[in-house]
């Protein structure tokens, strides 16, 4: 734990505690999507599905990240995770992206997709706006994982045909905005 | 379609086996289904049993996410 860190953030006028489970509750929401986009992903075969399987792939992982860049400010902030996997899986801040019922419908696994991502972009919209200007330190951290999200909804919505698109896929590396605090 | 007082909709508070009732402008939602309800509590922040109108105004989504669930009455004034 930070111990001043956490003082500086008090006295911004947060509420650290609040602010912890929030974390954590994002912190299950990214682990748990890394779980199931697992599956979705694996359910996208032929040639819509396999179109889609990269760019899926690059969302799963940078979920990933932002989970694995959330808890050391879990931590500093004197917060902790549940010792207990299906505890953590429960009280996350999205619902669980679940394969739908109809796999071989490659629109169905979008749709689910980007309501995930969707889910993400309100969660740490919310963080940055609870944040701002009182903590500097998590508010980096959810803007860079927000701008990631916005990408990833960016990249499923406009398969589903939302457009017009301004967005390309990655060039290079994953988590171009949150990797600063993977290091 | 029943009629709920502010002290009435507080007993559904999600918590111990009761119903999670929410109410957003003038309507009593039945939320107890929703994963994001689990223990009558939202997002940390918001506790079932209480009229959220205002709350949804600041918050990051907008009504169309109550409106997917059962409307079990109206919220009346005490």
């Amino acid at each position: 734990m930070a111990r001043v860190a956490r003082e500086m953030v008090e006295k911004a006028g947060i509420n650290v505690d609040q602010l912890v489970e929030l974390l954590v509750k994002n912190a299950a929401a990214e682990l748990t999507t890394y779980y199931y986009y697992t599956i979705l992903r694996c359910n996208l075969v032929g040639l819509d599905g396999e179109t889609i399987k990269e760019i899926a792939e690059v969302a799963r992982i940078e979920d990933r990240n932002h989970f694995e860049a959330l808890v050391p400010r879990i931590y500093e902030l004197g917060g902790s995770l549940p010792k207990d996997m299906k505890e953590f899986h429960d009280i996350s801040g999205c619902p669980p992206a679940y394969l739908p019922a109809k796999i071989e419908t490659v629109e169905d696994i979008l749709k689910v997709l980007v309501e995930a991502e969707r889910c993400a972009v309100r969660q740490y919209t919310y963080i940055c706006n609870l944040t701002a200007g009182k903590d500097h330190r998590t508010y980096d951290l959810a803007l860079s994982i927000l701008h990631e999200e916005i990408e990833h909804e960016s990249w499923f919505s406009e398969f589903l045909g939302e457009g017009p698109s301004g967005h390309f896929m990655r060039r290079g590396e994953t988590s171009p905005f949150v990797s600063k605090f993977l290091k | 379609m029943k009629r709920f007082t502010g002290a009435e909709l507080r007993y559904y508070d999600g918590k111990e086996g009761r119903p999670a009732y929410v109410a957003f402008g003038g309507k009593v939602y039945d939320v107890s289904s929703s994963f994001l309800w689990k223990g009558g509590c939202h997002q940390v922040l918001h506790s079932a049993g209480e009229d959220l109108t205002e709350a949804l105004r600041k918050a990051p989504h907008g009504a169309e996410f109550l409106e997917r669930f059962p409307v079990v009455g109206e919220l009346v004034e005490e």
